[in-house]
């Protein structure tokens, strides 16, 4: 092939390359890169007087140093650890059941069922709960009716209702990668773990675990990711007590219109978040790039 | 077999009685009995669906036979799980945990059945040796060749010395050289080990090439167990001449049936004798099937240009022939020449590499001899061809 046209075809395949990626190259930098970009800059400014701003730390030193704000988060990221360990606790057997137990349309069937709850809105699925666990709804009434009460209990407002709210609202999240890594497990290699002397729980251990912790673990990422920085759930099920870390930036930057300090606790959400999951990753063995993929 | 049963019973690694099983209606094992005696190499030969694997897996233990029993070492297994049970099996793709090395591989049943560190490392260590993989320990999964990985899934069985060491089809998925190189060495590992193989396969050669004894399984049943020159020279059905070795064959009607050899009469008029081969005795008329191996029958050039092309000559032993070369399939030590006898399809005769044939080509005249003790005469099976379906 001449020169010429090798250079043509590489120059349409180039302008048809930046074609495919202008979309997502947009939203990256419109929607994700800029928003920060501003953000690390509000949060670095400390308002003097109306429309009059100065360089300072003082909003990063603030967290540090006021209890409360360290606090809610220290008390977050655990409540966000707990909710993913029991999401990861309750999805791996029903995610093995799925993927291994069952075969043809049964498994479809169960999968989708998994799936059906997200077609509503997180918000729908929480007022749901909501009917449920109230001091009038459907758990209080039965327990009456049954006579085990003798008044209408309150559910809601409490950790455990938060909890219960989370693990369902990650649920997916978790089974989604469970059930693929397990899907590519041979079943012969479970075979041959039992045929080999093992039980139920070498087998478990020694070879479903490490075949399925690239699943794990990535479900895990996600569905911590997405427990901390959710607001939803913790705001309608937790009351106003919740004390959840996104309630404080809410706070900031909607009832105090104290952008500086909420910008400052964006970036610090950011930060120590990405800490965790890089701690947890090391902590599994596992790479990010490997995890993803 | 039968005498010396009870004068010395645990000389069988295994015994099968009367084993059967059945998915919904179709039955996949149907009443399989054999024993296995110690140290043998036993196989299992079939075509693709004939119920195989399913057969392994009982011994195994993944699946429970309907009705029957199998004993190992003289003792029930029925109610044993597969961990407890003491075979081994090499799977169809060996199964090697890609989430571990070599060496933790080998040590996983090791460790289950809590040997020290120190001695699963010489235990390993010893394996591999005599697998000639000495360096391998280290080694991840995917860093080892086909015929590597095969002789790791085995040692990491032969290291627990089981009693049987079950392997489905463990070649299937090599190349032709490797195959061939490995049926070499997995006899060798076999005589070394001095384990009971039982090895199931769809390839004759392998079965054939390695085993002390064959079994010819069809549609769920054993057709005849023997070693393999029995296999070959005494198939005792249809099914057993027509799958183990090539076979040219006639159907025909029994013409007389007096005295050792029988005489018949092939659809297309070709008249031959053969030896019965069935138990029960031919009548007069009785329909016959008749096969004789491309390897059995010479070919004699013939220089003038016969007129009657196909005749038989009845001479004492020897059947005979006329007819035509219309192919010849050249495939190094196997060619072999279609030769039109004017009777039916093309017959295959094997091309001896000896250099007398040389001159052979397209359209030249032949004649084929063989003997007749060679040629074998069968009843035809019902349940040949069919998928055997549930009777009761
Ligand atoms: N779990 C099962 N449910 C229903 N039918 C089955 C099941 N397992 C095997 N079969 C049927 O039993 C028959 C024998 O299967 P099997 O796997 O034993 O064959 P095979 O001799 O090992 O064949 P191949 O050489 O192809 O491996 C097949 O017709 C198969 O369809
Ligand atoms: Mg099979």
């Amino acid at each position: 092939m001449p020169p010429v046209s090798t250079a043509s075809l590489s120059n349409t395949s180039r302008i048809g390359l930046w074609l495919l990626l202008a979309p997502i190259l947009l939203w990256l930098s419109l929607l994700i890169i800029l928003p920060h970009v501003d953000m690390i800059l509000i949060s670095l400014q400390e308002r003097i007087s109306s429309r009059n701003y100065s360089f300072s730390v003082s909003n990063y030193t603030e967290f540090f140093t006021e209890p409360l704000y360290w606090n809610t988060f220290v008390r977050t990221a655990v409540m966000s650890v707990i909710a993913t360990a029991l999401t990861l606790l309750i999805a791996f057997p029903v995610s093995y059941y799925i993927a291994k137990m069952l075969t043809g349309r049964l498994k479809t069937v169960l999968f989708v069922l998994c799936l059906i709850p997200f077609w509503v809105s997180e918000l729908v699925r929480t007022y749901g709960w909501m009917i449920i666990l109230r001091e009038t709804g459907l758990v209080s009434t039965f327990l009456q009716w049954l006579g085990l009460a003798d008044q209408p209990i309150e559910m809601l407002y409490n950790d455990a209702a938060i909890m219960v709210g989370l693990i369902y609202t990650s649920m997916l999240f978790m089974v989604v990668p469970l059930v693929s890594t397990l899907d590519s497990l041979d079943n012969s290699l479970i075979e041959a773990g039992y045929d080999l002397g093992g039980n139920s729980w070498n087998v478990l251990k020694e070879i479903v675990i490490p075949h399925a912790m690239p699943g794990i673990v990535s479900g895990c990422v996600v569905v911590f990711m997405l427990t901390l920085g959710n607001y939803l759930t913790p705001a309608l099920l937790g009351g106003k007590d919740s004390l959840w870390f996104t309630e404080q930036i809410y706070t900031q930057f909607i009832t105090r219109f104290n952008w500086e300090q909420g910008s400052a606790f964006g970036m610090l959400l950011l930060i120590l978040s990405s800490l965790i999951v890089w701690v947890g990753l090391k902590l599994s063995k596992q790479s990010f790039s490997k995890v993803m993929s | 077999m039968s005498t010396d049963d009870h004068s010395n019973p645990l000389s069988f690694d295994l015994e099968c009685h009367n084993i059967n099983k059945a998915f919904g209606d179709f039955i996949a094992v149907d009443d399989v009995s054999f024993k296995i005696p110690q140290g043998s190499f036993f196989s299992i030969l079939g075509p693709s669906g004939c119920g195989k694997t399913t057969l392994l897996r009982m011994l195994a233990g993944f699946q429970h036979p309907n009705s029957g029993d199998i004993f190992i070492k003289g003792q029930s297994v029925l109610h044993t799980p597969p961990n407890k049970r003491p075979v081994n099996m090499v799977f169809q793709h060996l199964a090697l945990f890609p989430t571990m090395t070599v060496a933790e591989n080998i040590a996983y049943g090791l460790k289950r059945r809590g040997i020290s560190k120190t001695e699963q490392q010489a235990l390993i260590k010893d394996v591999l040796e005599r697998i000639d993989l000495p360096d391998a320990g280290n080694k991840r999964i995917d860093q080892l060749s086909g015929g590597q990985k095969q002789r790791i899934a085995i040692a990491r069985c032969l290291v627990l010395k089981p009693d049987v060491l079950l392997l489905d089809e463990p070649l299937g998925a090599l190349d032709l050289k490797l195959r061939e190189q490995m049926k070499i060495e997995l006899k060798h590992l076999q005589q070394v080990f001095g384990t009971t193989f039982v090895y199931i396969t769809h390839d004759q050669s392998e079965a054939l090439v390695m085993s002390d004894q064959v079994a010819i399984m069809n549609n769920g049943r054993f057709e005849q167990v023997g070693t393999p020159q029995e296999l070959y020279y005494q198939p005792k059905t249809p099914f057993v001449a027509s799958f183990v070795g090539d076979s040219n064959r006639w159907q025909g009607k029994v013409s007389t049936a007096s005295g050792d050899l029988l005489s018949l009469t092939t659809e297309n008029g070709l008249k031959l004798s053969g030896l019965p081969a069935s138990s029960e005795p031919f009548k007069e008329n009785d329909t016959v099937i008749a096969y004789i191996r491309p390897e059995a029958i010479s070919i004699i050039p013939v220089t003038e240009n016969l007129s009657t092309v196909s005749a038989i000559d009845n001479t004492d032993d020897i059947n005979q022939c006329h007819g035509r070369i219309v192919n010849i399939l050249f495939d190094g030590a196997r060619s072999q020449v279609l030769v039109d006898t004017r009777c039916g399809e093309p017959m295959h005769v094997s091309l001896p590499q000896t250099g007398h044939h040389t001159s052979l080509s397209k359209g030249d005249n032949v004649t084929l001899q063989w003997n007749k003790k060679q040629c074998l005469c069968f009843r035809p099976a019902e349940s040949n061809t069919s998928p055997h379906q549930n009777l009761t």
